[in-house]
């Protein structure tokens, strides 16, 4: 049930929002994913759905049935940080702190926020939150407390131009985010039907975490509740985790390059990007 | 308004604050000219009548003659008000260009322009008060205004607005000129055919249109005998 022990960290954990400004590109799947994976590098992880009213980072990781607090309980005071974070299934160490069903993202402000991630800090050494889309309220009380910033995005000319309006808005509150092209398929992009990440980091030019590929193991995972990232065969997955690498440190893991079945050799670009 | 692809036309007009300003080459037969300002006036439609003319024969040309039957013809037919040559900063006596020349001059001589560096992103906006230089790209998204020209060492993807309010003479210059919309003073243009990748290209305001061309190529300056100020 919720709780378990949280072992306390040495140094404080960071606070990572995954954002997009679009719904539907994939934040929800890359914070369950990215989750997963950084709490299989060993590392003590929450991850928080900040989509109140909407929530679905529970369902994403089969969490739902053992939500007894949430995330408004929490900054509420109303239950400790302990009581809201429920313990992963399968993965050590990785917590998910749901989102209220029945409030609105009113109910939440970006002071309360930056209070309430100070106390994760403590507990746990990523904290990575599941931002809602749009750019209001919901955008400001994930954004507020935030170190880092993951930027996702589709190569769609409306999720690169959404992506570029968040980008800016993310320098503005001086924060760097870093980007990840997600739902490529290398079919259409080697036709020429789909930007390619080429011309999606060109006109956002920002660093790039990784590029994630279409793959329909996300749905199957879903539905399993077997987490992306330990599915040895799914592509999303291990793009995933090599994502998760790269925000833990390893800065110079190659970026792999999703390649249509039909090519021979991977594709490796490490050059890809600003400040590569 | 209409978008014109590269016509050289040797009979230009467009609108000024005053009314109309027409170039010509006053060494082409008469018959051509008044063809060409037949079928530039006809256009205007109502506009024309009373509306003040400057013509511009260039400045090597004394052909007096060639500005009178063509005011006549203008007056005649268009009901223009008045025909005038134009008012030329660089119709200098000899020793005033040998000052202009002299290096330590041009200390007295100013400009307005707001020169900015960087990526400029959907949602953001950015006036100037004249001129607008930006070293880096502007994105799809984005609006740039300025009163006068607006010069970009990069790609142009957003919106650009030049001349504002009134000023028909300015220019928008990108290295990649691939714009959502464009205007300069009144004059609208979207959907611009989208060009080649990395030639440097400008729009510019001709006969009441908007024109797109190589920069290089047309090289509009390149005929100012003297470098003035703008
Ligand atoms: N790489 C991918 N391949 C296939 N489907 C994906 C991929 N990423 C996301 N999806 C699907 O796209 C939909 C939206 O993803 P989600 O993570 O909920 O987006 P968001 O949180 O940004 O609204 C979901 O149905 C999800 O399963
Ligand atoms: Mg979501």
């Amino acid at each position: 049930m919720a709780g378990g022990s949280l072992k306390r960290c040495a140094l404080e954990g960071k606070i990572i929002v995954i954002t997009s400004g679009k719904g539907g590109v994939g934040k929800t799947t890359a914070t369950a994913s990215i989750g997963a994976a950084l709490a299989l590098e060993g590392k003590q992880v929450a991850v928080v759905d900040m989509d109140i009213g909407l929530r679905n980072l529970d369902v994403v990781m089969g969490l739902e049935n053992r939500i007894v607090f949430n995330i408004v309980d929490a900054v509420k005071g109303k239950c400790k940080i302990k009581q809201a974070a429920i313990k992963d299934r399968r993965i050590e160490n990785l917590y998910l702190i749901p989102a209220s069903q029945s409030d609105n993202k009113d109910i939440l402000n970006p002071e309360a926020m930056v209070r309430f991630c100070k106390e994760l800090r403590k507990e746990f050494d990523y904290v990575l939150l599941d931002c809602p889309a749009g750019i209001e309220r919901g955008f400001e009380n994930s954004v507020a407390p935030a170190d880092e910033a993951v930027v996702i995005c589709t190569p769609e000319i409306s999720s690169v131009r959404d992506a570029d309006r968040v980008i800016g808005l993310l320098y503005a509150r001086s924060i760097t985010p870093k980007l990840i092209v997600n739902r490529i398929v290398p079919e259409m992009v080697e036709k020429g039907d789909m930007l390619s990440h080429e011309d999606v980091v060109e006109v956002l030019s920002i660093e790039l975490l990784g590029l994630v590929e279409m793959d329909s193991q996300v749905i199957i995972s879903t539905n399993t509740g077997v987490p992306l990232v330990l599915q040895k065969e799914s592509s999303a997955g291990q793009a995933f985790r090599r994502i998760a690498m790269r925000l833990n440190g390893q800065k110079n893991l190659p970026i792999e390059i999703p390649q249509s079945s039909k090519s021979f050799w991977k594709r490796v670009g490490q050059k890809i990007g600003i400040g590569k | 308004m209409d978008i014109q692809s590269q016509d050289k036309s040797q009979v230009r007009l467009k609108g000024v604050k005053e009314g109309f300003y027409v170039t010509l080459d006053p060494t082409l037969p008469q018959v051509f000219l008044e063809e060409e300002l037949t079928r530039l006036f006809n256009q205007l439609q109502h506009l024309a009548s009373n509306s003040r003319v400057i013509l511009d024969i260039g400045e090597t040309q004394n052909r007096q003659d060639v500005v009178e039957s063509l005011t006549a013809f203008l007056k005649n037919k268009y009901h223009v008000k008045s025909v005038s040559a134009p008012q030329r900063e660089q119709q200098m006596t000899e020793d005033k260009p040998r000052k202009l020349d002299m290096p330590g001059n041009w200390h007295q001589h100013h400009t307005d322009a707001l020169i900015i560096a960087g990526r400029v992103r959907s949602g953001q906006k950015i006036s100037a008060k004249k001129h607008l230089v930006i070293l880096g790209d502007v994105n799809p998204g984005s609006e740039i205004i300025a009163g006068g020209d607006i010069l970009i060492m990069g790609n142009l993807g957003g919106t650009a607005l030049a001349g504002q309010p009134d000023n028909e003479d300015a220019i928008i210059l990108a290295i990649g000129f691939k714009p959502i919309q464009i205007q300069i003073g009144g004059i609208i243009a979207a959907g611009l055919p989208t060009s080649s990748a990395h030639t440097i290209e400008f729009a510019h305001v001709e006969n009441q249109g908007i024109i797109v061309e190589n920069y290089i190529k047309a090289n509009p300056f390149g005929r100012l005998t003297w470098p003035v100020v703008r």
